[in-house]
């Protein structure tokens, strides 16, 4: 009870701190609101695990496919939706799906659109909500490229080294910031990058085996230790 | 490089990095535009950019990857290869109870994603070697991350911006 609390609390308190620094994200107005009317009578009579018709799976998973933010975005949407307006899930359970799903080794949207599928329709219902989150990435992903296609055989792809290139390049950079946000100061978490930055840089290594030994080491040293340990511990450190 | 092969790449590395789409980069890097040469180094920079103008997951790119290489079916089956992991989410659901609260799985990815901010750095690097030729590009480059992370500009807006700069420099000089 007192590990699953501590854990629970802190996936909130990653979540909403998260959440403060990634817009909300914009939500696609008419699919939501057109369900929603029905609903709020029977609001404070629905119990919670509420059944989801494939319908309103699927205008869920569409609208939160809409998000931008990445997956702050999506889960932004999810929650609004299942746990907030249509009462489906309880926040507890939203948390604790959500604290599974980072541990599937796969987007963990992804993986949440596989619970929630399979919670509210079984296998068939794992393809709705699926194919509805990724609809609106995939076509537009396939739509500029095919626009990429386009600029290849025309002159303006002579001016891509100077504009598209070099600002791509940059928001690599911006990624890698955004994840390691503990890298960036004296502690283990920078040997590990600095050491994966010149292993791959100047001897080479395959960054796969980079990764994977950066994982395996990071399973021992980077560890979490319980609570009562790391508050003694920062306690001597300080 | 057959289809197969590059549906198997995609999701080994998707499996790797659990599903997190810049720590891809230098995996993708290493094996398609370096190693194999099937794609070019403006192919794998266009798709990482469409990931992050558009919405939803960010790991889809791999479907442009897909579709530059083979078309519209290279695009499905590499979605279905980052897709389909997502099924582990099932059994987990039914017995998560101690995996949830793994200490080591946790520790595992914080190892992953901090080793890959090195990895990510050092592909910069090559890349830049690469494709940073004109001195232009660098300003461009400087222009975007200063719109991006002081200015807190929108990626679209600051994409636009640094794009017609690159323009206007370019005619210049």
């Amino acid at each position: 009870m007192d590990a699953n609390s501590s854990v629970g609390l802190e996936l909130l308190n990653h979540f909403y701190q998260s959440r403060l620094t990634v817009e909300r994200a914009a939500p696609i107005a008419e699919g939501g609101n057109r369900l929603k009317r029905s609903e709020d009578k029977e609001k404070r009579s629905r119990e919670q695990g509420t059944r989801l018709t494939r319908g309103e799976l699927f205008w869920i998973f569409l609208k939160a496919g809409f998000a931008f933010g990445g997956g702050l975005g999506i889960l932004a949407v999810l929650e609004d939706e299942l746990v907030d307006k249509r009462l489906a899930v309880t926040k507890e359970e939203f948390l604790t799906i959500y604290g599974i799903g980072r541990i599937v080794p796969s987007g963990t949207m992804t993986a949440l659109a596989v619970a929630y599928g399979y919670k509210f329709g079984g296998l068939s219902g794992t393809v709705i909500t699926l194919a509805a989150l990724s609809l609106p990435v995939f076509v537009l992903t396939i739509a500029l490229t095919i626009a990429y296609h386009y600029l290849r055989n025309s002159r303006v792809f002579d001016l891509l080294p100077v504009t598209i290139m070099p600002a791509a390049l940059a928001l690599i950079v911006v990624a890698a910031l955004k994840l390691g946000k503990d890298v960036f100061r004296p502690s283990r978490e920078l040997i590990f990058a600095g050491v994966a930055f010149s292993f791959a840089l100047f001897l080479r290594l395959n960054p796969a085996f980079i990764l994977l030994a950066g994982g395996v080491l990071g399973a021992f040293a980077l560890r979490r230790i319980d609570v009562e340990d790391r508050a003694k511990k920062k306690g001597s450190e300080k | 490089m057959s289809l197969w092969k590059l549906a198997l790449l995609i999701a080994l590395f998707n499996l790797m990095t659990f599903g997190n789409g810049p720590v891809m980069i230098p995996l993708l890097q290493t094996h398609l535009v370096e190693g194999t040469r099937v794609l070019s180094q403006d192919q794998l920079l266009y798709a990482f950019t469409i990931a992050r103008v558009t919405p939803g997951q960010a790991n889809f790119y791999v479907a442009s990857i897909g579709y530059m290489l083979y078309g519209m079916p290279g695009a499905i089956v590499a979605t279905l290869a980052i897709i389909l992991p997502g099924y582990i989410m099932i059994p987990l659901l039914h017995g998560f109870e101690h995996l949830r609260d793994s200490r080591w799985i946790e520790g595992f990815t914080k190892g992953l994603t901090v080793t890959s901010v090195g990895l990510i750095l050092a592909a910069v690097v090559q890349i830049a070697r690469g494709t940073l030729t004109q001195p232009v590009a660098w300003l461009v480059l400087i222009a975007m991350l200063v719109m991006t992370q002081l200015l807190k500009w929108k990626t679209f807006v600051a994409l636009a911006a640094v794009s017609c700069l690159g323009l206007l420099l370019k005619w210049l000089l």
